[in-house]
């Protein structure tokens, strides 16, 4: 009692005042337990408890300050008050958003000194509902280049962040999930090899697979909110993986307070965004097709009997394939809620995605659990867990040399011929290939499957917080593991098949990938007169175990599927192991929120470099100044001027292998024999450096409704890595990777949004952005090059000092030398996005353009050569000759070049259309009782209008999948499709 | 501190300090394959063994394109190609041979072998799971391997030469600097270096090799039966020296056998089992695609009853026509399957090469008979032509031709002789090179590379 009454007699000394109080929900006036209460300008604070009751004892003179995830922070000037009830408002302003600036550091997005592009649920999933999280990033992020590879179910996309990042590596974002690094790998199924589509003469690995990338796994409904950190100036405490910048990635979690339940179902129709359409024929065209050019496996005669025999009928192949309306269906339940120490995030979500093709299709299940919780007001810990399951039937679509690909196949296929199946089951064979692309569609399978699980842990620990200091410890661990299956099959009966050696052709492929990541960081924040400090230093540990295996049998026994049947069998068994580390030191320092730096120095090891035990370092320093914050422009007019300057540095590993010059397997008279390679690994390898300086000014006006953000970015890479190809004389043709040369990215972001109108029941926010980058090699050590994926004349990318890398280049030879065409990069972008918000209605909308963006572009050729397309007829010259003899057709005409096929892809394009009613919680009372809570109905569209000149399915293309170069091959691929959607969420 | 804090930061803490290890990257072995490292020191003997069956059969590569690039130019044969006119166009001397075109396949082959065998002999040198002698009957096998395809590759240049140095061959950086190009005289004196070393090193490698034969080398397969051959070949570089003394005493010491069977000799074995080559000469009759068809004045220009003809040569069902060229009625069709072996070098070249080194020392009996016996395998009767050094050169070259044909001799025959005039021309826009020119990615290093 003595002690009891000494210690108050000390509190009353310092003049120290009891304030108790409850927090409430703004929305619901539900009570908030666990927010945070803590004292201005210390570190004393406590948590609401579980009614959202507190009680603290505050100095005079000072104010408290409530914060609690997911809600607007509330300063409360305690003055004479002895109890404080506070109403704390769900998080929607984008000011208060923090963005990442360190492994175990954020900052609040007006004291950012980069361009960090942040994508909130609301509009990553808020409008529509695109399948898979590249898709719904597509024309949300100023400075992102994201193309889909085709329509195929089950994705493929390439997001490249301000221009590409390397040539040869990958130059995909690294994603990072609530602090963990996944794996974003394409996987080769081998449907593009000799046995199936025979897109490439290779047995083994394939480059024209149309294969997926992992990050389609990751439900995009599950996500937060996405920070877009876009190159080495934001990116660079990423260090070595970082070259092609980081998307970080934070998924939704619980909220203290009443348990919250949310239902919703999508419910959708998908159709092909357009057909390229037949042209119908006559006598008179089939002698000019005869004469002029012909198909294979056919005559002018053969032709005018069939037509004869048509009699009229034609047959839409196009429609027959792709036409298809599948009935899209998404569920999803949340369940989230919480007390002032324990929160919790689960969900459950089923996305069901039929192909325009039948047989053809993709479903993905997925379950999550966020668990959050505070061991005590010192030490919290919190947990992700995800599991997914996914499944894409593919079909074949791409390249082909077998009559196997569905949409090359058809573009030959004339309309008069009927190729469907007969009455008694048979397929008719068509001459040209001998093959019936019905008979692919109905009785092959190509097929993937993946089970994934994510788990990440995240724990953090004050372990000594003083009156102005505060040193924690922060250690976040996790790993990646997956499964992805891959079944190809073509039976033997299969036309093709029987005309093989060997008929019959099975591919069972099994990959395992285990990600592993682990880093531990110590943070102290101290102050020093009016600048706050933050020191952090820590180390980062990673590990990726990587085994691919794959079965494969020709010449199977009949119906069999299982390879090991086949008469000939092909095995492979790849490991790959990789380890990194990574030590980083990071310094910030914020004056008053007038100048806001740090400066940063991370060191790399990687078993992927030459040297695994030498260090490799990346510095980074930024700087902004909140000129607003000064006295000399306090004006009510401008609220925000801050001009920002940031440096980074990060590097980009050698290739799995790259290091390594291994024996070759031979065999002579059955004895087995090793020889040296004739490519050989480079022992020397280090990484490839991006260094990129951006400099950029934030504006705010007039209550900040309006908005500029205006970024200039110089992103250089250094020492890029290509094969180096040597003396033959030395008796090696090349080695592996080598450091040839240097090249930059220069770009322009603006992002300019304007809340139009902000009245009680009517709002209008509008953000117009516009982008654009330019590449070119700077230095390069090595002769001119040839380099990434193509088709020789119809367009390659070549290694060209002075030039861009993703320039097109082609026929004619000039000196021997080709000639150069348009680039594959859009020449700039732009996006426009309107919020409309009237009532209880919300409607949103998203237009975006790429322009000057050229494809190499088979498609009309293909449709030339099978004297399909519409204006085959037809001579626009007026010399007599129709438009496909006349330059159109490869190598029929002299005057033709590449020129022909180096097509404008430029669109303007509708992504999201969306339109929703929020039912008055009045009505909900009267009808349902307590049972619901809320409901949301609506409408939306995903690319509904795509305007183009482009002579394709899709101006966005890539038959060679996620490349730096070779990008924008379009090949006949899978028809993109437009969705349209049926929305109902319901809270109970 | 509470004591949550005090257990949290110490276990921590212990985990840390007790595993320095987290900041160390392992080094990471190539999981999928041997690499070149395993081999460069303290390989074993069953490594040792592996390289040795890995010479002899990639020492089979290049062979296909070195024959037909020769036998186009040397007017034995022409690929008829469907597809690709160039190789009756551009290699007959319609144009300048484009020194980046598709006619160099034997370089590369031929480089890496040299490679291979190099690496082989450094492997065995620093090694001690093998005996000195072992080491030698390596470095003669290496040698003697380096040298065969090394000449072949020569005599393809001639003036251009070949690069007779290497700088560290397993340092990728060196790579960056290859050696030197040395002229037609200096490149036969490296092969000659290095089929003498190969010699003296077979004589130091006791009774066996420590790596298995495989059957081609059936009586070539110990050091002293195998240095026989490499006497062989060296009597091939002597003949291409004119050191006719030098051919002599090598062909006394080869496998040369006036009185037996002239089909004697190693040859490359092929099959079909899975990772092995097969024949790459091999060609089915009556193909389309693009046939090795005989050049149009082989047949008319053999005597009557010359059993080689029917021995190599095959009629077609359907003339083969090459653009404009006149149709060849014959193909070539000198191995049975696939799997048929091809000859290395035989004792029949060896009589060949006797007569000759005879005939250049004015033993002109001696080369007649020697031309007698070739006379009569073919089933023609004795030489009864002028016994002068003119005439019996005329013979010589006349049975070269007919029995080395295909076989990468009757270009540089005619060359040796000054007689590429000589050689047949399809069309009157034809020319006959004397050889071929430097690769471009050859020239172009060297630019780079002063």
């Amino acid at each position: 009692m003595v002690l009891v009454i000494l210690g108050l007699a000390g509190q009353l000394f310092a003049q120290d005042k009891l304030v108790t109080g409850k927090v409430t929900n703004s929305q619901d006036d539900s009570p908030l337990p666990g927010v945070t209460v803590s004292v201005k300008g210390s570190t004393q604070g406590t948590t609401t408890d579980s009614q959202g009751s507190f009680k603290i004892s505050v100095p005079s003179g000072k104010s408290l300050i409530f914060s609690s995830v997911g809600f607007t922070q509330k300063t409360v000037q305690v003055g004479s008050q002895t109890t404080i009830n506070v109403k704390l408002d769900e998080n929607t302003s984008d000011l208060e958003e923090v963005v990442v600036t360190g492994l175990a550091s954020s900052i609040k997005r007006s004291n950012a000194a980069n361009a960090i592009s942040v994508v909130k649920a609301e509009q990553l999933t808020g409008t529509t509902k695109p399948p898979y999280l590249d898709n719904a990033m597509q024309g949300k992020v100023v400075g992102a280049n994201i193309v889909a590879n085709s329509g195929a179910p089950g994705g493929g996309i390439s997001v490249r962040l301000r221009g590409i990042s390397s040539i040869n590596l990958s130059t995909e974002p690294l994603y990072v999930i609530d602090g963990v690094i996944i794996d974003n790998s394409q996987f080769n199924t081998g449907a593009g090899s000799r046995a199936f589509s025979g897109a490439t003469t290779t047995s083994n690995v394939s480059s024209q697979d149309q294969a997926t990338n992992r990050v389609a796994d990751i439900n995009p409904a599950d996500i937060e909110s996405m920070e877009i950190l876009k190159g080495p100036a934001a990116a660079a405490m990423y260090g070595t993986r970082a070259n092609a910048g980081v998307i970080v990635i934070t998924t939704k979690r619980g909220k203290a307070g009443e348990t919250k339940i949310n239902l919703s179902q999508d419910i959708g129709v998908a159709q092909a965004q357009r057909f390229l359409g037949s042209s119908n024929w006559n006598d008179k065209k089939i002698d000019t097709f005869f004469e002029g050019y012909g198909i294979g496996g056919y005559t002018a005669e053969d032709y005018k009997r069939l037509l004869k025999e048509a009699n009229g009928r034609t047959w839409d192949y196009e429609k027959l394939f792709f036409g298809e309306t599948p009935i899209i269906t998404n569920t999803r339940l949340n369940i989230s809620g919480g007390n002032d120490k324990t929160r919790f995030f689960i969900s459950g979500g089923l996305n069901s995605e039929p192909g325009i093709m039948q047989r053809t299709g993709y479903g993905r299940r997925s379950i999550r659990l966020n668990l959050d919780q505070k061991f005590n007001d010192r030490i919290s810990l919190g947990v992700s867990s995800n599991f997914i399951n996914s499944n894409s039937s593919r079909s074949f679509t791409g390249n082909d040399n077998n009559g196997v690909a569905i949409g090359y196949n058809i573009a030959y296929i004339p309309n008069f011929i009927d190729l469907t199946q007969r009455p008694d089951g048979t397929y008719p064979v068509w001459g040209y290939t001998g093959q019936n692309p019905f008979e692919i569609r109905d009785k092959t399978d190509n097929l993937e499957s993946t089970n994934r699980t994510l788990q990440s842990a995240n724990l953090n620990i004050d372990i000594i917080r003083k009156e102005n200091s505060l040193l924690k410890l922060n250690v976040v661990g996790g790993l990646d593991y997956f499964t992805n299956e891959n079944e190809v099959y073509v039976p033997d009966y299969v036309a093709y098949q029987q005309q093989r050696a060997n008929p019959g052709a099975s591919r069972v492929s099994k990959s395992r990938a285990l990600y592993s990541y682990l880093q531990s960081f110590l943070t102290y924040s101290w102050k020093v007169g009016k600048v706050d400090l933050q020191t952090q230093a820590g180390a980062v540990r990673n590990i990726r175990d990587f085994d691919l295996t794959w079965v494969q049998g020709e010449g199977l026994l009949p119906n069999q599927r299982n390879p090991l049947t086949g008469a000939v069998r092909v095995f492979d068994q790849f490991f790959q192991k990789t380890q990194e580390v990574a030590v980083d030191f990071n310094q910030e320092f914020n004056w008053n929120d007038k100048l806001i730096g740090r400066v940063g120095y991370r060191m790399d090891r990687s078993s992927l470099n030459g040297d695994n035990t030498k260090w490799y370092g990346f510095p980074r320093a930024s700087l902004a100044i909140n000129l607003t914050k000064f006295d000399f422009l306090n004006t009510d007019k401008i609220n925000l001027l801050k001009p920002r300057f940031a440096f980074g540095q990060t590097g980009g590993v050698p290739a799995f292998g790259d290091i390594y010059s291994t024996l070759d397997a031979t065999i002579i008279g059955g004895q087995l024999g090793s020889v040296t390679p004739t490519t050989v690994g480079n022992g020397g390898l280090a990484p490839e450096r991006a260094q990129e300086i951006e400099a950029g000014v934030d504006v705010g006006l007039f209550g900040n409704r309006l908005n500029l953000e205006l970024t200039f970015y110089n992103k250089t890479i250094f020492d890029f890595l290509n094969p180096y190809t040597l003396s033959p004389g030395s008796g090696v043709t090349s080695i592996k990777a080598f450091a040839v040369g240097d090249f930059e990215n220069v770009g322009t972001e603006i992002s300019l949004t304007g809340k139009v109108i902000e009245k009680k029941d009517l709002s209008l926010v509008t953000t117009l952005a516009f982008w654009n980058n330019k590449t070119t090699i700077t230095r390069l050590t090595i002769p001119e090059t040839f380099a990434g994926f193509g088709f020789g004349a119809f367009g390659r990318n070549r290694l060209r000092q002075g030039a861009s890398p993703t320039a097109w280049y082609g026929t004619p030879n000039v000196n021997g030398q080709p000639t150069q065409y348009a680039d594959a990069q859009p020449k700039y972008q732009m996006s426009l996005n309107t919020v409309l918000k009237w009532k209880n209605f919300d409607f949103s909308m998203l237009w975006h353009t790429s322009q000057g963006n050229h494809n190499s572009n088979l498609n009309q050729e293909l449709r030339d050569e099978g004297g399909n397309t519409l204006d085959w007829m037809e001579d626009s010259d007026g010399d007599g000759i129709v438009n496909p003899l006349d330059g159109r057709l490869f190598g029929i005409n002299a005057s033709n070049n590449t020129s022909v096929f180096v097509q404008d892809a430029s669109y303007i394009r509708l992504r999201e259309i969306a339109v929703y009613y929020t039912v008055p919680k009045s009505f909900l009372q009267g009808a349902f009782g307590k049972v619901i809570k809320g409901a949301k109905l609506g409408i939306s569209a995903q690319n509904p209008i795509t305007i183009t000149n482009y002579f394709g399915y899709d101006p966005e293309s890539s038959n060679f999948g996620n490349r730096a170069l070779g990008f924008g091959v379009d090949l006949t691929p899978y028809p993109s499709v437009k969705r349209t959607f049926f929305h109902l969420s319901l809270d109970f | 501190m509470n004591k949550y804090i005090k257990l949290a930061t110490l276990g921590i803490g212990i985990s840390l300090m007790s595993s320095c290890s987290l900041l160390e990257v392992d080094k990471i072995l190539e999981p999928n394959n041997p690499t070149v490292e395993s081999i460069e020191s303290n390989a074993t003997a069953n490594q040792i063994s592996q390289l040795g069956i890995g010479l002899q059969s990639t020492a089979r590569n290049g062979i296909a394109a070195f024959y037909e690039t020769s036998g186009s130019i040397g007017r034995e044969i022409i690929r008829s190609a469907s597809t690709d006119n160039r190789y009756f166009s551009e290699i007959l001397g319609t144009v300048d041979i484009d020194p980046a075109g598709i006619f160099y396949g034997w370089y590369g082959s031929y480089n890496a072998t040299r490679r291979r065998a190099e690496l082989f002999i450094r492997s065995a040198d620093n090694t001690n799971s093998i005996t000195a002698a072992q080491k030698a009957g390596v470095r003669g096998f290496a040698k003697t391997i380096q040298a065969y395809a090394m000449l072949n590759c020569l005599n393809m240049l001639q003036s251009s030469g070949i690069r007779t140095s290497f700088t560290d061959l397993s340092a990728p950086g060196d790579l960056l600097k290859p050696g030197k190009f040395s002229d037609y005289a200096g490149g036969l004196a490296y092969c000659k270096t290095l089929i003498d070393e190969g010699n003296t090193a077979l004589g130091q490698a006791g009774a066996s090799f420590a790596f298995p034969m495989t059957a081609g080398w059936a009586g070539f397969n110990t050091p002293a039966n195998f240095a026989r051959f490499n006497r062989a070949i060296a009597a091939r570089i002597a003949m291409y020296q004119k050191d006719w003394a030098g051919m002599n005493t090598a062909l006394n010491q080869s496998f040369l056998n006036l009185s037996g069977p002239l089909s004697t000799g190693p040859v490359f074995t092929f099959s079909t089992t899975a990772g092995d080559l097969t024949n790459p000469l091999f060609q089915n009759r009556n193909t389309d695609g693009a046939p090795w068809v005989v050049q149009v004045r082989v047949v008319p220009e053999a005597e009557a009853g010359d059993t080689r003809i029917a021995a190599k040569m095959s009629r077609r069902n359907n003339p083969r026509a090459s653009g404009n060229i006149a149709a060849s009625e014959f193909e070539v069709f000198m191995y049975p399957s696939n799997t048929s072996p091809i000859s290395i070098i035989r004792n029949e070249e060896l009589v060949l090469m006797y007569a000759e080194a005879q005939l250049q020392t004015n033993n002109l009996v001696n080369a007649e008979n020697a031309l007698n016996i070739i006379r009569t395998s073919a089933g023609l009767r004795a030489y009864a032509g002028a016994k002068t050094a003119a005439a019996l050169t005329d013979e010589l070259l006349k049975q070269r031709r007919y029995s080395l044909f295909f076989e990468g001799h009757r270009w540089f025959d005619m060359r040796r002789y000054n007689r590429l005039g000589d050689l047949p021309k399809d069309l009157a826009n034809h020319r006959v090179f004397a050889e071929m020119p430097r690769p471009q990615s050859e020239v172009d290093w060297d630019v780079r590379n002063p």
